[in-house]
């Protein structure tokens, strides 16, 4: 499979899984999206898995680095489109995936990230003050 | 050669009635479960009698295809026909908590008794990023609320517009 691919859409970056991923392919979107928050200093990330039909512990865990890395780089993250079938294999794993913020399609991914963006902005200005 | 029969009969009556309780089995299974969209976005699942392991996979199944099927955002979990709330129940909601968030919908557990909450306290169950509610029209009023909806009392039409002020 190709790896997947990461478009800049204004300040966020939105990545699209293809197919169900392959662990080596799950590693590379990792370092991928590592690289492109660096680059373009994107203030939003959301990946969409709404064509990803089997995971396993690997898969989950990943997607919790991505959010956790992401947050580091100072980026918020949102999964959207996780299957129902996904979602109870993630919760019988144990892997519920506290750290991550998820919506149901890509369109309402973007209110909630773009909400995310403003709620950090606003810790910011109140830091500063 | 009787023996041989009775046997025969014997499977025979017991295939049928494993049958039969297959078939009711499906039939309560399927009045069990009801997924009842009260609003656009806002979906309520009553749960009624006790909760075991099957039934807790086959409500939760069929909730997640709900939601993703309406797009809903809120679901309202009613556990007031709940007889008893243990740890086994307690871990199968968590998990249809647990699910739905992974989906991007939020589960308000509403129709929480005293009692219950004092046997979940009493338990020492885990419920922290769970929110309650103890009635399902409470439930209803967070949810309007997280949609940005608010119910008020319709302004009685008046003929006096000063009234209509007031």
């Amino acid at each position: 499979m190709a790896r997947v691919p990461i478009l800049r859409v204004r300040d966020l970056l939105v990545a699209t899984v293809q197919e169900d991923l392959r662990d080596s392919d799950a590693q590379a979107l990792e370092v991928d999206l590592g690289l492109a928050l660096e680059r373009t200093e994107a203030a939003g990330v959301i990946i969409d898995v709404s064509v990803v039909e089997m995971v396993d512990s690997f898969l989950g865990r990943l997607l919790n680095d991505m959010a956790a890395q992401a947050k580091l780089l100072g980026a918020q993250t949102v999964v959207v489109g996780i299957q129902p079938a996904v979602a109870i294999t993630l919760v019988e794993l144990g892997l519920e995936l506290r750290g991550i913020r998820t919506a149901l399609d890509i369109d309402r991914g973007f209110t909630l990230v773009r909400q995310l963006i403003r709620q950090e902005r606003l810790r910011g200005t109140a830091r500063a003050q | 050669m009787t023996e041989m029969r009775n046997r025969e009969q014997f499977t025979a009556d017991n295939d049928q009635r494993a049958e039969m309780i297959a078939q009711q089995r499906r039939t309560i299974s399927e009045m069990e479960t009801p997924v009842i969209q009260v609003w656009p976005g806002i979906l309520a699942l009553p749960i009624v009698g006790s909760v075991d392991t099957m039934r807790a996979q086959q409500m939760n199944e069929t909730l997640l295809d709900r939601i993703v099927a309406t797009g809903s955002e809120i679901v309202l979990l009613d556990v007031t026909g709940v007889p008893v709330i243990d740890t086994s129940v307690s871990k199968h909601l968590l998990e249809t908590v647990a699910a739905a968030r992974l989906l991007g919908a939020e589960v308000l557990i509403v129709g929480l008794s005293t009692r219950t909450a004092l046997t979940l306290v009493q338990l020492g169950l885990d419920l922290t990023g769970v929110t309650t509610r103890a009635t399902m029209a409470k439930g209803l009023e967070l949810a309007f609320g997280r949609l940005g909806l608010e119910v008020v009392p319709r302004r009685r039409l008046s003929v006096d517009p000063e009234a209509a002020e007031l």
